[in-house]
């Protein structure tokens, strides 16, 4: 078995009046895991915690066995993909996927030839010098993933990724998702409120109700599993 | 009836409710008022504009003033982006009390602000300051200074409602990719409010050009020496000089012209949305 990438203990956050409640979960190095919930459920929260955007009220964060809890999101060696994608609006295509390496101290050199890679990996190289508001959500998407790329991030947290895309373009970016996936050997973190996608893509699944986390099962056993009465009501089996 | 019949029968000339008619008047009658304020001025500054821009005195006032307006605003921009960054983007203590204090000055008679400068700078400290060199009282030093009380609450505003309009996840998605706070500012922050900026900067000039109460308790108005642009307005017209007033004004009215048209490019979106088909 893989060792624990990720290990959250006992982990809690306030935002406004929506409370997550200590969870506790550990995610090993190079799984795909879903976080699935309903809409408000506390599934993002959940993420931009991980990645260090909010301190939380207690408990810890654990990346590769080093508490993070106090790192910010600087160095946590995380890519994050927000489901509007949040391309930097005022800066073309390539700028974006740029940034990081920029942010880092990468020369001119080096952050040509890396976003020049990661456009032609996605795709994107014919759109190089557009702005976000002239790209489709399609395109949007591919350069939002090639920015949180850019930096070989060791684990990958995506918000909802694929929830704005028509099945056919859902589709060809799952096959993208599990050849980065192959390629980059990261651990990845996805929220989802759609079965088939989570049970498609990841190893296993955490489902989050209400702000509490009430069950891991492996992806294949989403629908066989036993669950409480509200997680068998959520996935429509009550 | 099916539903194309139905639609057919929706007259293309959309019917005016009477709750739009008797706003569309009072829009107009607005209008009427404001346009005749300003028309008034021009009728009255036209005729003897030129002759008294060559007047030394109002060349005067326009230096002053412009001087003074552009030290104050570059003053005030340099207080109020800190600010407005702390009070919407960081964990700083009594947050909602300080935010109140600083806007309260936003309600208060700038005849009122001009005097509680003149109280600070006529103190045995002020009276220090002044030995010190830093003469406030009836000098061109106060005019900056009142210009700054009496805008700094406005500036701080403008930015923090172009910062709050600002998604924070971009922020966030900055400091995955390793930019620190001050690089978070310097290359997402202020470049997204890029266009809110300017324009909260030539709204600030432009007050500061126009402000009149604050300056007027603090410096006085004092020929060719206090006198700028709404001074000289004043002085003229208690002097009897009309035509040198209007001519004023008028250069006032265009100032404001080139500022709100300014402003109002600087309003159009900032990046190009139209969808490219490949």
């Amino acid at each position: 078995m893989n060792p624990c990438k990720i290990d959250i203990q006992n982990f809690s956050v306030k935002r406004g009046t929506f409370t997550l409640k200590p969870l506790s979960l550990s995610i090993r190095q190079g799984e795909i895991f879903a976080i699935l919930g309903r809409t408000g459920s506390g599934k993002t929260i959940l993420l931009e915690s991980i990645a260090g955007m909010y301190p939380g009220n207690q408990g810890t964060i654990l990346l590769d066995g080093t508490d993070v809890t106090q790192i910010p999101p600087a160095n946590r060696s995380i890519g994050f993909l927000y489901q509007d994608h949040l391309l930097f609006p005022h800066m073309k295509v390539r700028e974006n996927i740029s940034y990081g390496l920029k942010m880092h101290g990468y020369s001119k050199k080096q952050q040509k030839e890396r976003t020049e890679k990661l456009m032609e990996m996605l795709s994107i190289t014919q759109i190089k010098d557009q702005y976000p508001g002239t790209l489709s959500g399609g395109e949007s998407q591919r350069t939002a993933l090639a920015r949180a790329l850019a930096l070989n991030p060791d684990v990958l947290l995506l918000d909802e990724p694929f929830s704005a895309l028509d099945p056919a373009m859902r589709q060809t970016l799952y096959k993208e998702l599990l050849k980065i996936y192959h390629k980059y050997k990261c651990t990845i973190i996805f929220v989802t409120h759609d079965f088939s996608e989570a049970r498609q893509l990841a190893h296993r699944i955490g489902i989050l109700l209400d702000g509490e986390l009430r069950a891991v099962v492996d992806g294949k056993d989403l629908m066989t599993h036993n669950f409480d009465s509200e997680v068998e009501q959520f996935l429509g089996r009550k | 009836m099916d539903m194309k019949s139905q639609n057919n029968k929706i007259s293309p000339k959309k019917k005016i409710d009477s709750f739009s008619i008797i706003t569309i008047c009072i829009a107009m009658l607005v209008t009427c008022f404001i346009s005749i304020a300003v028309g008034s001025i021009i009728v009255g500054g036209a005729p003897c504009f030129i002759d008294n821009l060559k007047s030394e005195e109002v060349r005067f006032a326009f230096r002053l003033s412009f001087f003074t307006a552009s030290i104050s605003t570059i003053l005030v921009m340099l207080l109020a982006l800190p600010t407005a960054y702390a009070l919407t983007r960081t964990a700083m203590p009594f947050k909602g009390l300080l935010g109140i204090i600083i806007e309260l000055t936003l309600s208060l008679p700038y005849l009122l602000l001009g005097l509680s400068l003149l109280i600070i700078f006529s103190s045995p400290a002020g009276k220090v300051l002044k030995e010190m060199g830093f003469k406030v009282v009836f000098s061109p030093l106060g005019i900056v200074m009142a210009h700054i009380l009496v805008n700094l609450p406005y500036g701080i505003r403008l930015i923090r409602t172009a910062f709050e309009s600002t998604d924070r996840r971009l922020e966030y998605i900055a400091s995955t990719l390793g930019a620190s706070s001050w690089r978070t500012f310097l290359t997402i922050l202020l470049p997204i409010c890029k266009n809110s900026l300017i324009s909260t900067f030539l709204l600030v000039w432009s007050r500061a050009l126009g402000e009149f109460g604050a300056t007027l308790m603090l410096v006085g108005i004092t020929r060719m020496k206090t006198e700028t642009l709404p001074g000289s307005i004043y002085l003229s017209i208690t002097t009897g000089n009309n035509s040198t007033a209007m001519a004023t004004a008028m250069l006032m009215l265009l100032i404001s012209v080139c500022t709100l048209f300014i402003s109002h490019l600087l309003n159009r979106p900032a990046y190009k949305q139209e969808r490219q088909v490949h």
